[in-house]
């Protein structure tokens, strides 16, 4: 420990002599300074982490064992896609469209909307076929997902607590369907640190319509504002209060700052409190983000193949209406899934793409295809782009939302009829993910055969997050903070970690 | 190279301090020492949670222990310590695992323990606080205390329990320091540059008494307490779930800032908040007060099962009671016995029933995608202020009719009357005005959620939280057994939110020795920046044991015997010696006191949220104190709101005075924080915060340099240092400093200055339309009659020093 506290000393020495190169390295000292400018006591990270994380609490530090994935793209599918109608073929289901389901089924089942004693099952519009050399099945509306299926991980026997949107999606990102939690990227960033100099270590990135969770989706919790998500925009300036005042252009943002840091410094040297050193290490990456951010955005250096893979340019489709049109939430989203590349190119250690919505209550055949369209595409090609540059093997991949949808048509009205829409599902659904040491090529789990529960291999919610957090070194029962007394993890009271999934 | 050694210092020191702070060489303490070890490392399995105790074996109870596995003075009888010290991996406790593993030194603590004697102690928090003896004055520290908290924390000093040795306290800090402390930690606000000045010709105990009793009678006072209540309570603006739209609940912030500035009894406080619709004739005060039960997250999403979220909800008032008052962690038992503390599951929901006859139904079905949306019952209200401005306006106007008899006009008649009209006509002319005074604050009237009680709905024990299982018993409203010295509910005579209120604050037959202990914790922790306890929302096991117990105590028992008085609480905080420390550190004391929990200094750290909005208002001179009333918006990024559906909605600017108010009224979006709260660390307001995090980010300083209220801050700060007649420009330069960090620059910072405003001119000079643009940020006005170029050059420095260090820090 003493050597690792020296060497910490130096590190720390060195960067604040040399404070306009500094990195990310002081920035958030201060959060640790709980008190008045001290370091607090270690919380459950520090002890199971490393003491590093006393210091700086964004520095680099080393998981528990080694990890095979370095960065995560959690690519978050608000409002619940039907898995029915996209990665789970059923058959039965098909066949007994328009039956209703027996009523022993229903006895303690609960819907949002559907008056469960009129409603009939619903087989998908949407054909399934065989993809790449493992035979995945996947709907027509995923052509280019089955192009790298070989890459995949698909799972269809996940189950969740939640059935309303919004405790749902808190459940996906915070392992339990209640406010005041850290998300997935907080507890990455807080076991693990974050090796980018420029840039935050966890980044949230949304198209389309709002989602439910909002905020909450990428906030930190209990844990410092250090851990939260910082939201890149993709109208205005990317950061929030990002862009020098008008009238400051940068030489003049300079000289400002170099007073506050001449002053700071000079205040430091005679009072001795690091806050101060916190601080000026916090204005100066606050600068370099000014920089690092535009440039960031700035997608002109990427080559004409990369905006057509990714379909940059694609127009909304006219003769599809889906929910979260809004005008170029085709662009946008393909936009989101390149930056996403790019962050992680400059060390991002988690990136959230929100993307909502995906609510259909109504009208699926139409609706579906315009919310899968817009998402295919850029999600197979940021898998190869990954894939290309060598990146895929410690980037996890993750497309998932809050739960599935139902089986049976959706008849808010009451009526006896199959409808159109489907309903929340928390007893299953499907997700895939690629890269970051999964095994790929391979279909996990199944439901029974109307889609209706998780039968074969069931996947937790915790579960999900336990492997997830085993692929970047981390034992999820040891990456704990303690608040009110408890000691707190991503994965609640439960987790298993699922070793068929590892590559 | 002094900052290395300092660094080095503190990181060592730190370290081992650590490890040396519960590892005193003299008598060892069960509360101090023993219990958080096994509260932390055994009570999970051998605690209070009946369904999960392992081997029947419970360690937190001294007969238990005793009786099995403990053989007080004999350690190797011990199969306590047999089996943590076991070689053999199936043997060792605790299990690998549980996660949990004990460190040598805690071993050595246990062993040590056992050979001594074993013995356990009552858990300190559940005592009831009694008033010790005043310590003597060590002789060394003659002349060191003012009042009798300085005799605790001077004994404690003199006999350091940790190092054996004697540390010294600060001496006073300097005047300016000392004046701007107290105005933040009193008002939330820094003191005028002639209130630093006048104490610092005469820094007499006198004079700074009566700045003391000045903060404590201004308005500023309540404002700045209810920050932190608002933060305990989770007031926000809006629902939390879903779509996020706001609900009505802004006169109840004008309750708790008026009840603080009242110095309203913290037990009446209490009663109203929780029951004031139970009291008898309750007052309107009284009614808005229970706005408190109706704060919580609610949601009117569209499917959302009644029955799921009326668990939710009165899941979530027992957590936020239990923090708030008691500082107890009960949340834990909502699906199973407390894993450290003696809280059951049955206590959980009994404490839920208390609830159960709060009205909410409704708005599971009239609840709108309206702004705001609908959240009955409410009342529609006028605030304190207002109602007692009607009642002289009413008295006003009866006396006018009365003189003016037969040549009154009717009160809906034409108002435009005949204004030139004679000798007389004043008295019409004043009748009207007054008419319209009274219209105008009728029109003020605003809605509130209110607590309304109807037919107690049937609550249940929900086995492992699942609301779906009624397979649970029913319970009653019920206090905690283990805390509870008699009062219960029968079904013929149920226990009311009233009777709860009183227990919580009743210190013989109810728990007010241990909320008044947890509130006094809290008013420590605004005026030092840590509590004597550091854990402000968890006094049970797993909490820290207070440093001072008997300081805590006594502190406490004054509160109690004071009449719950707050003022009162924090005037004599305030008057202690040990307030008035400096907070600079000495090399001794980082080196045997790090955190400061001794407190032998003061405690310096970034001021929080609206401080530093309320502190950067204040200096430039913008800030409007109105008090009460409706939120505000301030400038927020264009687009913020985006993410915000059912329904979407555009965030309007204030375009008056509302954009300089203080922090505390800034509109409380859940979801969406405005950046500027959200980067300084302001909670979303989704559970009770006791403490918030103090964080450093870059998006903090990307706040305070570029939103646009602290760019026009600077601007309007730059105008009034340039209006200033006859200064040169060394003058103005110090009148920057003066007036935000109450002393002069020193020689190598006037020399960066100087630098600064040079190059500036040089700029600016190139570049007009830059100055012309910076000078034009803000809907206050520019003065018209300064240099255009020469006012962005004084912008620029004042945005600098408004963005120090030492200027967002309380010292």
């Amino acid at each position: 420990m003493r050597r690792g506290v020296d060497a910490m000393i130096n590190h720390t020495r060195r960067e604040f002599l040399n404070t306009t190169a500094s990195g990310i390295g002081m920035a958030a000292l201060g959060s640790m300074l709980t008190h008045d400018g001290l370091f607090s006591r270690a919380t459950g990270a520090e002890q199971t982490v490393g003491p590093s994380a006393a210091v700086n609490p964004l520095a680099a530090r080393p998981a528990h064992f080694e990890a095979k994935a370095k960065a995560c793209i959690f690519i978050f599918m608000a409002g619940a896609p039907s898995h029915l109608d996209l990665f789970d073929p059923k058959p039965v289901l098909k066949e007994r469209h328009g039956q209703p389901l027996p009523e022993s089924m229903l006895k303690d089942v609960r819907f949002a909307f559907i008056k469960k004693d009129k409603a009939l099952l619903q087989g998908s519009p949407f054909k399934f076929t065989k993809h790449g050399e493992c035979g995945m099945e996947l709907s027509e509306l995923l052509p280019h997902l089955g192009g790298v299926s070989d890459e995949l991980l698909l799972v269809r026997s996940l189950h969740t607590d939640q059935f309303n949107h919004h405790p749902g999606q808190l459940m996906m990102q915070c392992g339990r369907g209640t406010f005041g939690l850290p998300t997935m990227g907080s507890w990455l960033t807080y076991g693990l640190g974050s090796v980018s100099k420029n840039l935050p270590g966890y980044v949230v990135l949304t198209s389309g319509r709002g989602s439910s969770g909002g905020a909450t989706l990428w906030q930190s919790g209990f844990l410092s504002s250090t851990y939260a998500g910082v939201l890149f925009r993709n109208r205005g300036e990317p950061v929030l209060n990002l862009a020098n005042p008008q009238g400051i252009p940068v030489e003049l943002q300079r000289e400002g700052l170099d007073v506050l840091r001449h002053t700071n410094q000079q205040r430091y040297a005679e009072v001795h409190d690091p806050e101060i050193a916190a601080r000026i290490a916090s204005y100066e990456l606050a600068y370099r983000m000014q920089t690092a951010a535009p440039e960031l955005t700035d997608l002109s250096g990427e080559s004409q193949a990369t905006h057509e893979a990714y379909g940059l340019d694609r127009p909304e489709p006219k003769d599809l209406n889906g929910r979260g049109k809004q005008g170029d939430t085709y662009k946008s989203f393909a936009r989101n899934c390149l930056l996403a590349r790019r962050m992680v190119e400059r060390g991002v250690r988690f990136v959230n793409i929100v993307y909502a919505s995906w609510d259909h209550h109504s009208n699926i055949p139409k609706e579906l295809p315009y919310n899968a369209g817009c998402v295919d595409r850029p999600i197979a090609a940021l898998i190869r782009d990954l894939k290309a540059r060598g990146l895929l093997d410690s980037t996890m991949v993750v497309w998932g939302s809050e739960f599935g949808r139902t089986p049976l048509g959706e008849n808010r009205n009451g009526k006896r009829e199959v409808g159109s829409g489907r309903d929340h599902h928390p007893y299953s659904f499907s997700m895939v993910m690629a890269g970051g040491g999964l095994k790929g090529g391979q279909v996990y789990g199944a439901t029974d055969e109307i889609g209706w529960n998780a039968a074969e291999n069931r996947v937790h919610v915790n579960d999900l997050h336990a492997t997830m957090l085993h692929q970047f070194g981390l034992n999820h029962l040891k990456l704990t903070a303690r608040y009110q007394g408890r000691d707190f993890r991503l994965t609640d009271v439960g987790g298993n970690v699922i070793p068929q999934w590892i590559a | 190279m002094r900052e290395t050694f300092f660094i080095r210092t503190v990181v060592v020191l730190a370290c081992v301090c650590l490890c040396e702070a519960n590892a005193g060489a003299d008598d060892l303490s069960y509360n101090r020492d023993i219990r958080p070890i096994l509260s932390d490392k055994c009570f999970f399995c051998h605690g209070p949670d009946e369904n999960k105790r392992e081997a029947e074996l419970r360690l937190d109870v001294e007969e238990s222990a005793v009786e099995d596995v403990i053989v007080p003075g004999n350690p190797e009888e011990s199969a306590l310590i047999a089996r943590i010290t076991s070689g053999d991996v199936e043997e060792r406790m605790p299990p690998p695992d549980s996660g949990k593993q004990l460190s040598g030194q805690e071993i050595k603590l246990l062993t040590r323990w056992v050979r001594d004697g074993a013995k356990y102690q009552p858990y300190w928090a559940y005592e009831r606080p009694e008033k010790h003896p005043l310590p003597p004055i060590p002789s060394a520290m003659r002349e060191w205390p003012k009042n009798w908290i300085d005799r605790f924390i001077a004994d404690r000093l003199h006999h350091d329990r940790l190092h054996h040795e004697s540390l010294s306290p600060r001496s006073q800090a300097d005047p300016a320091t000392l004046i701007r402390r107290l105005s933040f930690d009193l008002t939330g606000l820094p003191p005028t540059v002639e209130a630093v000045k006048a104490y610092q010709l005469d820094p007499s105990e006198e004079n700074y008494e009566q700045y003391v009793d000045r903060l404590l009678s201004s308005d500023r006072f309540g404002e700045r307490m209810a920050v932190y209540w608002l933060d305990l309570v989770r007031f926000a603006d809006t629902v939390g779930y879903h779509g996020d739209q706001d609900h009505n609940i802004t006169p109840y912030r004008d309750y708790v800032i008026d009840s603080f500035n009242d110095n309203l009894p913290f037990n009446q406080f209490t009663r109203e908040q929780l029951a004031g619709d139970l009291l008898p004739n309750s007052t309107i005060d009284q009614k808005v007060a229970t706005g408190y039960n109706r704060m919580l997250q609610t949601s009117h999403e569209g499917g959302v099962q009644v029955k799921e979220y009326q668990a939710i909800y009165m899941a979530d008032r027992v957590r936020n009671l239990s923090s708030v008052w008691m500082g107890a962690t009960m949340g834990c038992c909502q699906c199973h016995d407390h894993k450290y503390d003696p809280y059951s599951t049955r206590d959980f929901y009994s404490m839920g029933a208390f609830f159960a006859d709060v009205d909410e139904l409704q708005h599971f079905k009239v609840g709108s995608n309206g702004l705001p949306t609908k959240r009955p019952p409410e009342i529609s209200v006028l605030s304190k202020r207002d109602r007692l401005r009607l009642g002289a306006v009413e008295a006003n106007i009866l006396k006018l009719l009365a003189d003016l008899g037969d040549k009154a006009p009717a009160e809906n008649a034409d108002a435009k009357l005949p204004m030139a009209a004679g000798s007389g006509d004043s008295k019409l002319a004043e009748l009207q005005r007054l008419r319209e005074e009274k219209k105008r604050i009728e029109a003020s009237k605003r809605l509130t959620m209110v607590t309304q009680a109807i037919e107690p709905r049937v609550i249940r024990l929900l086995p492992r939280g699942n609301w779906l299982d009624d397979s649970g018993t029913v319970v009653l409203p019920q206090l905690p057994k283990f805390l509870n010295s008699g009062k219960s509910s029968t079904t013929d005579n149920r226990l009311s939110r009233l009777d709860l209120a009183n227990w919580l604050t009743d210190p013989s037959d109810g728990i007010g020795g241990l909320t008044a202990r947890v509130q006094v914790n809290r008013f420590w922790y605004l005026l030092f920046g840590t509590g004597i306890s550091k854990s402000l929302d968890d006094f049970g096991g797993q909490g820290e044991s207070p440093m001072h117990p008997e300081l805590l105590d006594n502190l406490a028992v004054q509160f109690i015997e004071g009449g719950w008085n707050v003022k009162q609480m924090i005037r004599t905080i305030v008057m202690s010696r040990t307030y008035q420390q400096s907070s600079e550190w000495t090399e001794e004391l980082l080196k045997k006191d790090p955190y400061n929990q001794l407190f032998a200094r003061q405690s310096r750290f970034r001021l929080p949220a609206e401080m530093i909005r309320d502190q950067t208002l204040a200096i430039s001179g913008l800030l409007v104190l109105d008090y009460g009333g409706p939120s505000i918006k301030p400038y927020q990024p264009s687009g913020y709101y985006r993410h915000l559906n059912f329904p979407k909605r555009e965030y309007k600017p204030a375009e008056d005075a509302g954009q300089w108010r203080r922090g505390i009224y800034m509109h409380w979006q859940r979801q969406f924080l405005h950046p500027m709260l959200k980067a300084t660390d302001a909670p979303s307001r989704e559970e009770c915060t006791a403490e918030r995090p103090r964080s450093n980010t870059p998006l903090a300083a990307l706040v305070l340099l570029n939103d646009p209220t602290f760019v026009e801050a600077a601007r309007v700060f730059a105008e009034h240092v340039l209006l200033q007649p006859n200064l040169n420009e060394s003058q103005r330069v110090t009148k920057v400093f003066e007036e935000t960090l109450f002393r002069a620059p020193d020689k190598r910072e006037r020399e960066v200055v100087q630098t600064l405003l040079q190059k500036q001119r040089k700029l600016y000079a190139n570049n007009p339309e830059h100055a012309e643009k910076l000078t034009r940020i803000g809907l206050t006005k520019r003065s018209e009659t300064l240099d255009v170029q020469e006012l962005a050059v004084w912008t620029v420095l004042a945005r600098a020093i408004f963005n120090l260090n030492e200027t967002i820090t309380r010292r």
